[in-house]
């Protein structure tokens, strides 16, 4: 340059990562520290947790933080298939209302629904969602919006499950323990699991579908057997949490199809980050006990609440955890041109 | 006219331009030529401002980070970090790759859209340029873009910018996927729009058709330049022969 005197900003990526990328030799045990760290210190940490926080107000938030994660991991999985999907309340409410009606009709112990309200809630997910995998983009994501505002309605007006009053009195879990436990299992089994998936080949048919459609079809791949597996596969997530949540409340009414269950997922996982999972987990970590510790502000919590979603999503487009990935990463430095 | 200096652009670390210098005289055709990859798009979006618009989502996106520096002179004005629109108002207009239109919007809508920045009144006089230049549009103008075949959108692409009555015109690869005859049909319509006074600088990798009608051209490879001079002399250079005109 003329000047000579001209900087920028330099983004490399640190040696370590580069080592540990692309060569798979790990020359000591801060490489084997360094990859094992990100992984290791939340699996902890959410082990430890509950112990921590055993008998407080905030182990409920624990267990809500977890639930939560659930329905953002799931929502990030449709998305990486390419189904936008506004309708997570409907995999949560067809778990929570299997498991509570086959313990409530049925008398059917804890161990027996929630397994049953997941596969069942996950099977009439997937029959009711099949049909319309042939719709792209809003189309589809209109269809799981409206859906679980249809059966709330039909719960109300045909009084069936219990209608207006709900389903209550349903058997609650022997111990705290087992609860809160469940919870952060399935949560970082459906974070590891879902990463492991689209890792596979059959990720890579899934991510296929997300980018470009057309070529996965021309590739003579049924795209809509795939769709219908990723559905089923994130609905089970979804239904899973909705069994847990019903016996954890003992209860299960109209309320567990909300709009709630939609938006707060979704709102975790865009302050998150799609596309990682981690950043899904990460955001319903960071999302629920914020809400949680808003209470004190009385009527406006929700406002506050939306401004700083809304401060974060303007801050951090990219999601904190693509951030914090990158920062953890890579280095920057400013260089002569 | 157009004087851009020790243009340097970086995609992360990552270099596609390479202090590149080149010129555009009033009246001028212009080339850039060079193989996939050369840099010839990043060089067309830096001349336009396009390519702060992109740096800007980038950055929001927390994707690459873009860094340009040099020096674009246009009209006695240094204009490498001002806006598109603001360049756009001074004269250049660009129509870019892959000739994207409004697929559902007439063709003559289509350039309507185009005069869009502008407040003077003789917008229907620009319409009457752009169908002298292109008559097939005329015929087309109700048409929806999105029905028209590649060499008609590709008319109504450059005709689009032309619309914004610019001084300096910038084609990317405007005969990329054309036949030979509509080829030769948009060269004749780059020679019509210099003899109205525009100047043009076009960017294409297939150069054979293109090459007798260049008054000067660069050839650049990797974002570096690496032959320049007139049209006489780049037919005649034996390189250039071998890589772009393939004889």
């Amino acid at each position: 340059m003329a000047e000579g005197e001209k900087y920028r900003k330099e983004r490399l990526d640190r040696g370590i990562k580069a080592r540990s990328d692309t060569i798979y030799v790990l020359a000591s045990s801060r490489d084997l520290l360094y990859l094992l760290m990100p992984r290791a210190l939340p699996v902890a940490l959410l082990i430890l947790l509950p112990i921590l926080l055993h008998g407080t107000y905030w182990e409920k938030v624990l267990f809500y933080s977890c639930i939560f994660g659930l329905l953002a991991l799931s929502w990030d999985f449709m998305n990486s298939v390419g189904l936008v999907s506004l309708g997570q309340a409907l995999f949560f409410g067809a778990g929570a209302y299997f498991a509570g009606a086959l313990n409530h009709y049925l008398g059917w112990p804890i161990f027996l629904t929630i397994p049953a309200g997941t596969i069942g809630g996950a099977l009439i997910c997937t029959a009711l969602l099949v049909p319309v995998v042939r719709l792209r983009g809003v189309y589809f994501s209109i269809v799981t919006l409206i859906l679980p505002l249809l059966f709330a309605h039909l719960i109300e007006t045909l009084e069936i499950l219990g209608g207006t009053h709900g389903l209550l009195s349903l058997s609650a879990y022997p111990s705290g323990w087992i609860a809160i436990y469940l919870a952060v299992g399935a949560l970082l089994l459906a974070l590891f699991g879902f990463r492991k998936i689209l890792d596979e080949d059959f990720g890579m048919i899934l991510r296929g579908i997300r980018d470009d459609d057309r070529v996965v079809m021309a590739a003579g791949v049924n795209i809509y057997w795939y769709k219908a597996q990723s559905i089923f596969l994130a609905a089970a997530v979804g239904s899973f949490a909705g069994a847990l949540m019903t016996h954890y409340y003992q209860f299960v009414g109209r309320s567990v199809l909300a709009l709630d269950y939609t938006i707060l997922p979704l709102a975790a996982v865009v302050l998150g980050g799609p596309g990682s999972f981690a950043g899904a987990a990460l955001g319903s970590f960071i999302l629920v006990p914020l809400s949680e510790a808003l209470r004190a502000m009385g009527g406006l919590r929700m406002a506050l609440y939306g401004l700083i979603l809304i401060g974060a999503l303007a801050a951090l487009p990219e999601g904190i955890f693509h951030y914090l990935q990158r920062r953890y990463h890579q280095f920057e430095r400013m260089v002569k041109v | 006219m157009l004087e851009a200096k020790n243009l340097m652009v970086f995609f992360e670390n990552a270099l596609a331009i390479n202090d590149l210098s080149i010129e555009v005289k009033r009246e001028e055709i212009v080339g850039v030529l060079g193989p996939n990859s050369a840099g010839k798009t990043t060089l067309m979006n830096t001349i336009s401002g396009l390519i702060i618009d992109i740096k800007i989502k980038e950055e929001r996106r927390g994707g690459e980070r873009i860094t340009v520096m040099g020096e674009l002179w246009f009209e006695g004005e240094e204009m490498l970090h001002s806006k598109p629109s603001y360049r756009i108002r001074k004269g250049i207009a660009l129509s870019r790759e892959r000739h994207p239109i409004f697929p559902d919007s007439s063709v003559e809508e289509n350039l309507r859209i185009s005069t869009y920045l502008r407040k003077d009144p003789e917008v229907q006089k620009s319409f009457e340029f752009v169908y002298g230049i292109f008559p097939p549009l005329r015929e087309l103008r109700k048409r929806k873009a999105g029905f028209c075949s590649g060499g008609e959108q590709q008319m109504l692409s450059v005709g689009m910018a032309l619309m914004t009555r610019p001084k300096l015109l910038l084609l990317d690869e405007p005969l990329l996927g054309l036949s030979p005859m509509m080829q030769r049909f948009l060269i004749e319509a780059i020679r019509r729009i210099r003899k109205e006074g525009i100047a043009v600088l076009v960017a294409e990798q297939f150069a054979r058709p293109l090459l007798p009608s260049l008054d000067r051209g660069y050839v650049i490879e990797n974002g570096m330049l690496s032959f320049q001079g007139t049209g006489q002399e780049l037919r005649d250079n034996p390189e250039v022969r071998a890589s772009f005109v393939g004889v």
